[in-house]
């Protein structure tokens, strides 16, 4: 059985207006690192608020750990850690109060509270500063809190929110690291980003979304094989604003399937990068453009995405 | 029970550990009240006209005379209106309804006690003394009433010498102010009467002095009285007067600008903290930690209860310190019980303003504008700078729409002497709103939490 059970969600914010959630219907495992992939506004935050039971879905049915989330919703919250893309501490509190105050509330108490607290500093690498105020600490030391909170009771399952937003590299790749570690030790885990190279390196599975509907889901060997053997090619111009009017200029031509541009980079899915190549670059003398550099990928995730939407999954 | 607890015990321990939020809960209502206890000392005075005063004329003598007509006269006729009264039970009611701001009641042996040598000498000698003119002396006293009046004089300075008499203005309790000015007008007029009487009693002294001594004339003798009148004028003070002032209220404890600060500048200031505290609710909403809270195990109306519990548990902690530190400055809050019960009353009531405000706003600065601005409109026609009874009827009246009206009549009440039970109707007031606010914020919340 699923740990997790996603079924036709919908969520539309206003009557009559758009779904910011259409359809979707997904299932997570037990002991699976599950990511639900999408550039801002794709509907992955509303998402794990409606599991979460932070929001009533307009329809559809999300059962957590047997628990459905209107039915039993603290049956749910039971069985969920949330870590939110903001910090949500307090920063007036100490480490050790931030972590007594959420474990409380968690119903955690005594000895077993106490246990636990001293468990997910060490964890967290944050015994030593476990007196001193929140807002004392570093944007990383807070984020490591931040995941300790949504630790606390060892919850079966561990949402986290685009944890690694507007952080230092070192920081994202202890967080990055720490996902990896805990899933070892059995931890299931539901993960939203908009990197790619975050759900490709973590995750399982991967649940692609954009505007509301889950477009794709699957292994990353699973969603690559969508695209076939398309190779991306990637030209970055020394003219930034040229990106759009190349990939017009390029787009159906022969042996590039799809082409999109962002900060003058141009992007193409293309059957072969060895034919396209010269097209691209002939287009590019036309419009009187110059190509700083070329760079040629294998089938990602980015190309799934372009592949499927039509646009870079940053756009 | 247990969860309510730790919320409503971790909105106290953040409100606290804000140094902001302690200078505005305890610091800035300390020193203001402070401040209004050292510029008005235990009353106050304002400029007002035609203040209602009864007078009670228990003497009818020729000083209570003097006083009546000079309270009466054109010098202080925009000031007060006076009214002659009879009846000191029928003025009394009427200052307790505050139909009128006070009753002056000058006492039976008024005359007698501060100018004894007056009704003797009038008695005796058949001579008005009040009529006497220094200068005019020699023309007005014949030597055998010159003798007769220094025989007077004699026995007089070697009586013993008695208490002062006291003058009681029975004040009505919801106007300070008025009252404030009528303490201050009689306190002159006696000021007034008493250099009057010094100076007539200088010269008689001077009389005496001569009489005795035969030395002289009465050419002699009127340059003496002058002398001895013009250093009566500058001699006096308000500790010298014979006649005392005794300002009670219809419970029989007297106004004090020091008392009145102490509990309007602790109401006005629990106002701002609880309102305040109210806006932390959308504050955690926006910085992640009410959502964070509300995926936790932990019913909705859980986390709600103990927040508000929290700002109730702060709004007491703040309001209760602010008790104990102007009482060690010597303001008077009533009777304990009463005062326990008022602010509980009233902080529920405040963090009911503050609810709502809360539950009716989008974002922590939208309730903290809406916040303020409540807070300080609400607090100046309810009575946290001046008295209410200053302001016109209908601004009266809109003021009991906020706690701080209620709060700061239930207060006053208590200073002034009144029980208990003489509050329970202002508390079952306070009571009503408290469960409107609170009524109107769940409405909000609703919608919210929705």
């Amino acid at each position: 059985m699923a740990l997790v059970e996603v079924r036709n969600l919908v969520k539309q914010y206003t009557a009559g207006g758009p779904n910011a959630v259409d359809d979707v219907s997904f299932e997570i495992q037990a002991g699976e690192i599950f990511s639900l992939l999408g550039p801002n506004g794709a509907g992955k935050t509303t998402t794990i608020s409606m599991i979460s039971t932070l929001l009533r879905p307009t329809s559809g049915a999300i059962t957590v750990n047997g628990c459905d989330v209107l039915g039993d919703p603290m049956g749910v919250r039971r069985s969920i850690g949330v870590v939110p893309q903001d910090l949500a501490l307090y920063d007036e509190l100490s480490a050790r109060e931030n972590l007594r105050f959420w474990g409380e509330m968690r119903g955690l108490h005594g000895d077993g509270l106490k246990q636990e607290i001293d468990e997910k500093l060490r964890l967290m690498d944050l015994t030593n500063r476990a007196a001193d105020r929140v807002k004392t600490f570093s944007g990383g030391m807070k984020r490591r809190l931040n995941l300790a909170v949504g630790l606390l009771g060892n919850p079966p399952l561990v949402m986290l929110d685009e944890p690694t937003v507007a952080i230092d590299p070192q920081s994202r790749r202890y967080i990055l690291d720490w996902v990896k570690d805990m899933n070892t030790k059995g931890l299931t885990v539901l993960y939203t980003t908009h990197y790619m190279e975050e759900a490709q390196e973590l995750s399982h599975r991967i649940g692609i979304i954009d505007q509301g509907k889950l477009i794709a889901i699957g292994a990353l060997e699973e969603l690559t094989r969508l695209v076939g053997e398309h190779e991306t090619l990637i030209l970055t111009l020394y003219q930034e604003s040229g990106g759009t009017q190349l990939a017009e200029a390029v787009a159906g031509l022969e042996g590039i399937l799809q082409a999109s541009a962002h900060d003058g980079e141009v992007v193409l899915n293309v059957a072969s990068a060895e034919t396209a190549l010269p097209t691209a670059l002939g287009q590019a003398s036309l419009l009187g453009l110059s190509v700083r550099t070329i760079e040629i990928r294998e089938p990602n995730l980015e190309t799934v995405f372009l592949h499927l939407t039509g646009r870079a999954l940053r756009d | 029970m247990r969860k309510l607890l730790i919320m409503a015990l971790k909105e106290v321990r953040l409100a606290f550990r804000d140094v902001g939020a302690l200078v505005t809960m305890l610091v800035t209502p300390l020193a203001l009240t402070l401040a209004f206890g050292a510029a008005f000392g235990a009353s106050g005075s304002a400029v007002l006209t035609d203040i209602p005063v009864l007078v009670l004329d228990q003497d009818q003598g020729a000083m209570a005379d003097q006083l009546v007509d000079i309270l009466q006269s054109d010098s202080v006729g925009e000031l007060l209106a006076v009214e002659m009264v009879q009846d000191d039970a029928a003025a009394r009611a009427r200052v307790d309804a505050d139909a009128v701001a006070a009753l002056v009641t000058i006492p039976s042996g008024f005359t007698d006690r501060s100018f004894p040598l007056l009704s003797r000498v009038q008695e005796q000698v058949d001579v008005d003394l009040l009529s006497l003119d220094p200068e005019q002396a020699e023309s007005q006293l014949t030597p055998e009433q010159q003798r007769d009046i220094a025989i007077l004089y004699t026995q007089l300075e070697n009586d013993p010498q008695e208490d002062p008499i006291t003058i009681e203005i029975f004040a009505s309790a919801d106007r300070p102010i008025s009252v404030g000015v009528v303490k201050g007008l009689v306190s002159q007029v006696l000021e007034q009467l008493h250099m009057t009487t010094q100076g007539i009693s200088n010269i008689l002294a001077a009389l005496t002095t001569i009489t005795t001594q035969q030395q002289g004339g009465m050419q002699n003798m009127a340059r003496l009285m002058t002398t001895a009148g013009e250093e009566a004028m500058t001699d006096v003070g308000v500790d010298d007067l014979p006649v005392k002032l005794r300002v009670v209220s219809p419970s029989g404890r007297p106004f004090s600008w020091l008392n009145y600060s102490a509990t309007s500048m602790a109401v006005l200031f629990l106002m701002f903290a609880v309102t305040s505290g109210g806006r932390t609710l959308l504050a955690e909403r926006q910085g992640g930690t009410l959502p964070r809270l509300l995926v936790s195990p932990t019913p909705a109306l859980t986390i709600l209860i103990g927040k508000m519990g929290g700002i109730v548990l702060t709004g007491m902690l703040q309001v209760l310190v602010l008790w104990g530190a102007t009482t060690l400055i010597g303001a008077y809050w009533g009777d304990p019980f009463g005062v326990l019960l008022a602010i509980v009353s009233l902080v529920l009531s405040a963090t009911g303003v503050g609810a709502l405000i809360s539950a009716w706003s989008q974002t922590p600065g939208q309730a903290g504008a809406i916040g303020t601005m409540i807070t300080l409109i609400g607090s100046g026609i309810s009575g946290s700078f001046f008295p209410r009874s200053g302001l016109p009827s209908w601004l009266q009246s809109l003021s009991l729409l906020m706690p701080n009206a209620w709060g700061i009549e239930i207060f006053s009440r208590l200073q002034l002497g009144k029980s208990v039970s003489d509050i329970l109707p202002w508390l079952g007031g306070l009571l009503l709103l408290t469960i409107a606010y609170y009524t109107a914020a769940a409405f909000g919340f609703r919608r919210q939490f929705d």
